[in-house]
């Protein structure tokens, strides 16, 4: 019966994981309003502040900035100004967050 | 140089929001893993999202990855620098001197293309200004490339002027956005002409030079730079002969359009050459298998990217070369008849031209260059008819009002010209905005023919007053004479050929469901034709009236026989036509009942509407008009309700009385004198039609359920109705 209910999503077993899943939303929420480098699918990376999530990982990114294929020379290419944009879950490769930014928010510094 | 400095100098501008330290490379953190963890802990449908950020605000994202949405997703990525002209010239990526006769007919090829993308609506920065050598002709040292630079920045900016001040475009028709580029405003019209003229000759010289002579071995590299030479030539002469007629374009003569007409048509006789000389310009070079844009030297797709919205496609496509001189031969025909306007004198005519030139669904240089050679700064019509004479003019020949009479005692009349005079004054406005209504897009001209009824509402308010007002100083002058609904006469019957209009281009714009033609097609010919028609015979029947009395007069003074020989009467095509579409209408209206009978017209689940919503939103625009009324719902169900025959009529009598219809259209067409395109039309569909509802009368696959089909091929308005 458990493993059924889990398969169904997270709403029906809260009451043994309550506790992380307000860690997990806590962590995020920390992050909010943070600048964010997305890497998509196709190679383009988008820069720009975390605004909002959901549970299949689609992420809106407001004031975003399209970067073509190089991710760690500004160098190359001039970036596209998108605005508000929104990146499908399954379209995300891969998430980073600014250093410094991560110092206020708990739980994603530890591991780093 | 154009406004957008070089790349060095404005990198913070773009920064928005985003602290310099990103830009020397900031310290990143990866955090997917922990990322799209913890996403899985909300719930589903949760957002998690910021205080001011809410549902709201995230509609109006864009969606990466969407093909619809996301502009730069296919074919974007470039590993290239991108350039622009200084830049390009100091990396010697282009050449400003020495170029060979295959790479300017190449060049300019290809800017006549992007001309032709940018005048369909894409932006210039996209088109024609990706050729860096527009950007700045001066740096240019080819007379040749220089002066056709400057030519085609020439053209842009006359098209450009013309096509804002007849301000007849959307924003899907046109991108007036110059983004601060010059126009080589710095040089005038007349030295641009004359540097093409000067090269124009010089390439005549070595076309001369290279000619063939009688009994001389061809050498077949002097016979190729023969060629080459000839195609640069017709393309320097063909810019200069375009950018001359639109510079006559600007001239303020009536003269001065029939030169504009000479000239395009002597440019259009350029065509053929130009288009079998395409293969000797240059191709681009890169390999555009990978979704890369295609390459020529001279051209940066990418050069004005900064320049541009956000969600803006980052390459416009550009028209290939083979379809260059079609589209130009094409863009002439349609200039050639645009400057046939000015032999149609009467008002009347002159918005039926209106009407017949838009019905092509001409581009938006064609119908600027029309509204612009009509109203020539906004104040006389052709430049020399004032608006207020074309309307009295238009006036005389709908119904002859005695006010306008010069054998009326009220024609000199102080009074009852302050009358006439304010009344045609008040006209100016809404007329000049119906012409100007006739210039826009198909679509956008339906919208905006609802919203100009209600002017012509107010319109015909006055029109009924200055008549009554008329007619009482007529009856103390001269009592045998009337002056009755003379001028309401017309202006109804300009409401009349408005609200038609407004119904008609809903089947053309594909608007209307199946189950709606029906009342459609039941106002029409019930309603609106039935009134056209009266409208019609009442201005004819003024006119009659008017005519015996300048005949009593004449005779009464000589006694010179007047003709008895029947005169055609002005308004008789018109009244015929209106019967044909009655009848058109009338037919297509009881073979939508009769088919809705046998369950042959799908009909939606109404669940959140009505038929009758739907019915109020097609006529809504007609609330505004107090004469004809407007027919409600209700009405509607009462008028149109069978059960008031006896006995009600079946389908197969509906089939039949259709037929008639039809047939009747048939008769009265086939009676026209001179047929014109549109009587042919009707025919094309009266015919087949005749045979259908016969066939369906008779009970013929009565019991199939196929749904039958309406093929508008033949008339924009009038389906062939197809049993299968």
């Amino acid at each position: 019966m458990a493993t059924m209910f889990e398969e169904n999503g997270p709403s029906t077993h809260e009451q043994p994981d309550m506790s992380s899943s307000i860690q997990a939303k806590q962590k995020l929420e920390g992050l909010l309003n943070k600048n964010m480098r997305i890497r998509m699918t196709d190679g383009r990376t988008l820069v720009g502040l975390f605004l909002c999530t959901d549970r299949d990982c689609n992420v809106i990114l407001g004031s975003a900035q399209e970067f073509l294929k190089s991710t760690d020379t500004f160098s190359q290419g001039e970036p596209r100004v998108l605005g508000l944009a929104m990146i499908p879950g399954h379209h995300v490769v891969s998430i980073e967050v600014e250093a410094d930014s991560l110092e206020d928010s708990q739980g994603f510094v530890a591991k780093h | 140089m154009v406004i957008k400095s070089s790349v060095e100098d404005d990198d913070s501008g773009w920064g928005l929001g985003i602290p310099d330290k990103m830009k020397n490379n900031a310290n990143w953190v990866d955090i997917t893993h922990d990322f799209k963890g913890a996403c899985k802990e909300l719930n589903l449908g949760e957002l998690l999202h910021d205080k001011l950020f809410g549902l709201f605000e995230a509609m109006s994202a864009i969606e990466m990855m969407d093909p619809k949405m996301d502009a730069g997703m296919i074919g974007n990525q470039v590993n290239r620098k991108v350039l622009n002209l200084e830049q390009a010239i100091k990396e010697g990526a282009i050449k400003v001197k020495d170029l060979s006769l295959p790479e300017l007919i190449g060049i300019i090829d290809t800017c006549f293309c992007c001309l032709i993308t940018w005048l369909e609506g894409h932006s210039l920065a996209q088109t024609v200004f990706t050729c860096l050598y527009v950007h700045n002709p001066d740096l240019i040292e080819e007379p040749a490339l220089k002066a056709f630079a400057l030519g085609i920045l020439k053209v842009c900016d006359i098209a450009r002027e013309k096509i804002n001040k007849a301000a007849v475009f959307e924003e899907e028709d046109f991108q007036a956005m110059t983004y601060g580029f010059k126009m080589a405003n710095n040089v005038t019209d007349l030295r641009v002409t004359g540097m093409l003229k000067d090269v124009e000759d010089e390439l005549q010289r070595k076309v001369k030079s290279t000619r063939s002579r009688q009994g001389e071995q061809r050498n077949p590299e002097v016979e190729l730079e023969h060629q080459q030479c000839l195609a640069l030539f017709n393309r320097i002469k063909f810019t200069r002969l375009l950018l001359t007629a639109l510079i006559t374009f600007t001239k303020k003569e009536t003269s001065s359009v029939a030169e504009a007409q000479k000239l395009v048509a002597q440019a259009a006789d350029l065509l053929p050459s130009i288009h079998s000389s395409i293969q000797h310009g240059i191709q681009s070079q890169n390999d555009t298998t990978k979704g890369d844009h295609p390459i020529m030297m001279g051209f940066e797709p990418l050069v004005n990217q900064r320049l541009l919205p956000p969600t803006f496609p980052r390459y416009a496509k550009i028209i290939k070369r083979e379809e260059m001189a079609a589209y130009f031969g094409k863009l002439i025909e349609r200039i050639k008849a645009v400057c046939d306007v000015i032999n149609t004198t009467n008002l009347h005519g002159i918005l039926d031209f209106f009407c017949e030139f838009s019905e092509q669904s001409p581009c938006v240089l064609s119908r600027s260059l029309l509204q612009t050679t009509f109203l020539i700064d906004n104040k006389k019509v052709f430049g020399t008819h004032l608006m207020q004479d074309m309307i009295k003019d238009a006036l005389r020949y709908f119904v002859s009002p005695p006010v306008l009479s010069y054998k009326c005692c009220l024609f000199n009349n102080h009074q009852a010209k302050d009358y006439i005079d304010s009344f045609v004054t008040h006209c100016t406005r809404p007329f000049c905005s119906l012409i100007q209504i006739h210039g826009h897009n198909r679509a956008r001209q339906r919208d905006k023919l609802g919203h100009i009824l209600e002017e012509f509402a107010t319109l015909q308010d006055e029109a009924e007053k200055v008549d009554a007002a008329l007619h009482s100083l007529l009856m103390k002058l001269e009592p045998q004479r009337q002056h009755l609904a003379c001028l309401g006469t017309w202006i109804l019957y300009h409401n009349l050929r408005i609200m038609i209009q407004y119904l008609l281009s809903g089947f053309e714009l594909e608007l209307y469901s199946m189950h709606e033609y029906y009342y459609i097609y039941w106002y029409l010919s019930e309603f609106l034709y039935a009134w056209l028609m009266s409208t019609l015979s009442r201005a004819d029947s003024s006119q009659i009236a008017e005519e015996r009395i300048l005949e009593e007069q004449l005779k009464g003074r000589s006694s010179k026989k007047t003709k008895k020989k029947k005169k055609i009467r002005p308004l008789s095509k018109e009244i015929t036509m209106s019967q044909a579409y009655q009848n058109m209408c009338a037919g297509m209206y009881k073979t939508m009942v009769a088919l809705d009978m046998d369950g042959k017209v799908r009909r939606p689940q109404f669940e959140l509407d009505s038929e009758q919503v739907r019915y109020e939103h097609r006529f809504a625009p007609f609330n505004s008009v107090v004469t004809p009324p407007p027919v409600h719902y209700i009405q509607f169900k009462e008028m149109s309700d069978l059960k008031k025959y006896n006995p009600p009529p079946g389908s197969s009598d509906l089939y039949l009385a259709a037929s008639k219809h039809f047939q009747q259209a048939k008769l009265i067409l086939e009676n026209v004198l001179s047929p014109d395109p549109e009587v042919n039309r009707i025919l094309k569909v009266a015919k087949p039609n005749i045979v259908v509802t016969k066939l369906l009368a008779g009970g013929h696959k009565k019991d199939i359920k196929v749904l039958p089909e309406f093929d508008f091929s033949a008339h924009k308005y009038f389906p062939v109705v197809k049993i299968i």
